[in-house]
């Protein structure tokens, strides 16, 4: 049996039932990380020693009789603003790669790794994660492993680049306006953000506390579901972490959705993108047997809350650096922060304000509805360095626009799903699955029925 | 009721003065461009602020007296 292209369920099992060893898989991994990451570029660390040390802990452990874990053997990897112990936490900064190392795991990190997985590196992303495109200056560009000469979206753009490539079968991210969603969309993999509160984000870089999520990438639903579920939990030490129990989905994926109520996102999100987005959309929804359409309240306006709140929350977190050491910031984020340290408390009170009048319009909208349909990005993949994109004769900032469809969700915490559209076209385009507060469950059962009819698929990338 | 939107030239001397006033050098360099973001920033304002909110819309922080959620 070889170790190559094997998922999260299947690795694990084979680790479990002794068809595979748990070293065995991890050295495959970091195999694949060395021959593929040069061209791809979504390593910033390899943690090679760490890993094959755990690897041989939970290979003992199946020797000795004891169970190693639901995730035994599983390589993971995450971006890094993720707290690894005794590695510095660079947040894609230049800035923080000065700083002492990490002296504890992140709580997520703990507990995929307490499952049985195996943590083998970090990942690049957008500076502090303010961007939608992972072209760090300091670092360079995540390439897309679909086409090395395309962005792999971001911020979280490493972890979707190492899961699409094969180099690892799931990694973690943050979101925060569409920073798992969009990258898992342009690399053609799947992508969950949870309900905000959810899983802890303890031991991560905060980017804007209002709104940052954190979640897993992985190439099938039942992939990321496992992850997912391995992640739950109550967390006192994120302020921000609901403390519900644990509610694991895995169990579920086969309900079908017999009864579940769609509909696919009307007005906005039919609109201010390229053409290819929507017919792709529309033909996913056609497959799904889905007509119905709805429109949320405002999404525009959610939008430019979430912008406003993002940058003040990120220029203040940021602001001492800012004042001291503007030079070392990555140009494609230090304006964004400086400008974002001028915004007016009224109009970040006023985006707070808006996000409960939002959120009550939402919750009044899934009396009606249980899972709403959306693209995920408003085109696919853009070549690397490319600054404006042109939308109805509109030229918009190319990277800042990838998050149109994304922001007016996450600014509600709703549960979302990004996943991949079977055969969309050259380059992978994704849709988002959107259920109410808490209910990863139906995004989850919704995804895997799509999945298992042929329109949501991982394409697969020759490397 | 509405006021006149602001002009690019109140929007850079609103930029160059509160960055002043906060202590927080900007490059001369960067100005052009941290101008062109607080413009689109403002541009995406300008709506939300009209936006007639009613006052039990209050803010959600996640605040608990003890600090920490148990």
């Amino acid at each position: 049996m070889s170790a190559a292209t094997l998922g999260v369920v299947e690795t694990a099992a084979a680790v479990r039932a002794g068809r595979l060893s748990a070293v065995e898989v991890t050295q495959a991994a970091l195999d694949r990380i060395e021959t593929r990451n040069g061209a791809i570029n979504a390593f910033t660390g390899v943690t090679a020693d760490r890993a094959l040390a755990a690897a041989a802990a939970v290979d003992n452990a199946l020797r000795s009789g004891r169970d190693p874990g639901p995730l035994a053997g599983v390589p993971f990897a995450v971006k890094n603003l993720f707290d690894v112990n005794d590695v510095v936490r660079l947040s894609g900064s230049r800035i923080d790669a000065a700083r002492p190392p990490a002296t504890r795991d992140a709580t997520l990190v703990a507990r995929l790794e307490s499952a049985g997985a195996i943590l083998v590196g970090t990942l690049n992303m957008d500076e502090y994660a303010f961007g939608f495109s992972t072209q760090n200056s300091h670092y360079g560009p995540t390439r897309n492993p679909h086409d090395l000469s395309r962005v792999a979206g971001g911020s979280s753009g490493g972890s979707a680049a190492a899961v699409a490539a094969d180099m690892v079968p799931t990694a973690l991210g943050s979101d925060t306006n569409g920073s798992i969603r969009v990258p898992a969309a342009l690399c053609g993999v799947f992508g969950l953000k949870p309900t905000f509160g959810r899983l802890s984000r303890s031991g991560t870089q905060l980017f804007a506390a209002s709104l940052d999520h954190v979640g897993p990438f992985a190439r099938s639903v039942a992939d990321v579901a496992a992850v997912y579920d391995a992640l739950q939990g109550p967390d006192p030490s994120d302020p921000a972490c609901a403390g519900r129990p644990a509610e694991p989905v895995t169990a579920l994926l086969e309900q079908g959705t017999a009864g579940l109520r769609v509909a696919v996102a009307d007005g906005y999100f039919t609109g201010n993108g390229h053409p290819e987005v929507f017919a792709a959309m529309e033909k996913a929804a056609k497959a799904l047997g889905v007509t119905r359409r709805i429109e949320l309240p405002e999404p525009a306006l959610a939008r430019a809350a979430a912008m406003l709140i993002t940058a003040s929350e990120g220029a203040d977190l940021h602001l001492a650096d800012l004042k001291s050491q503007a030079a070392s910031f990555d140009p494609m984020t230090r304006p964004l922060f400086l400008s974002g340290a001028l915004v007016p408390a009224v109009w970040y009170v006023q985006a707070q304000r808006f996000r409960r009048w939002y959120t009550h319009k939402l919750a009044a909208l899934f009396g009606d509805v249980d899972v709403i349909l959306a693209p995920a990005t408003p085109y696919p993949a853009f070549p690397i360095g490319q600054r404006m994109i042109e939308i109805d004769g509109r030229q918009l900032p190319a990277s800042g626009h990838l998050g149109v469809f994304t922001q007016p969700l996450s600014f509600a915490g709703l549960p979302v799903l990004a996943a991949p559209i079977a055969g969309a076209g050259p380059l992978p385009l994704g849709l988002q699955i959107i259920a109410a507060p808490w209910r990863e469950d139906v995004v989850l059962c919704f995804a895997a029925a799509a999945e298992a009819a042929g329109v949501l698929a991982a394409p697969s990338v020759r490397v | 009721m509405s006021q006149s939107p602001a002009t690019p030239d109140d929007l850079q001397r609103y930029v160059e003065q509160t960055a002043a006033a906060i202590g927080l050098p900007i490059a001369a360099a960067d100005m052009p461009t941290v101008v062109a973001i607080f413009a689109t920033l403002a541009r995406v304002a300008a709506p939300l602020m009209e936006f007639p909110l009613p006052e039990e819309a209050e803010p959600a922080p996640v605040f608990t007296a003890e600090g920490v959620r148990r």
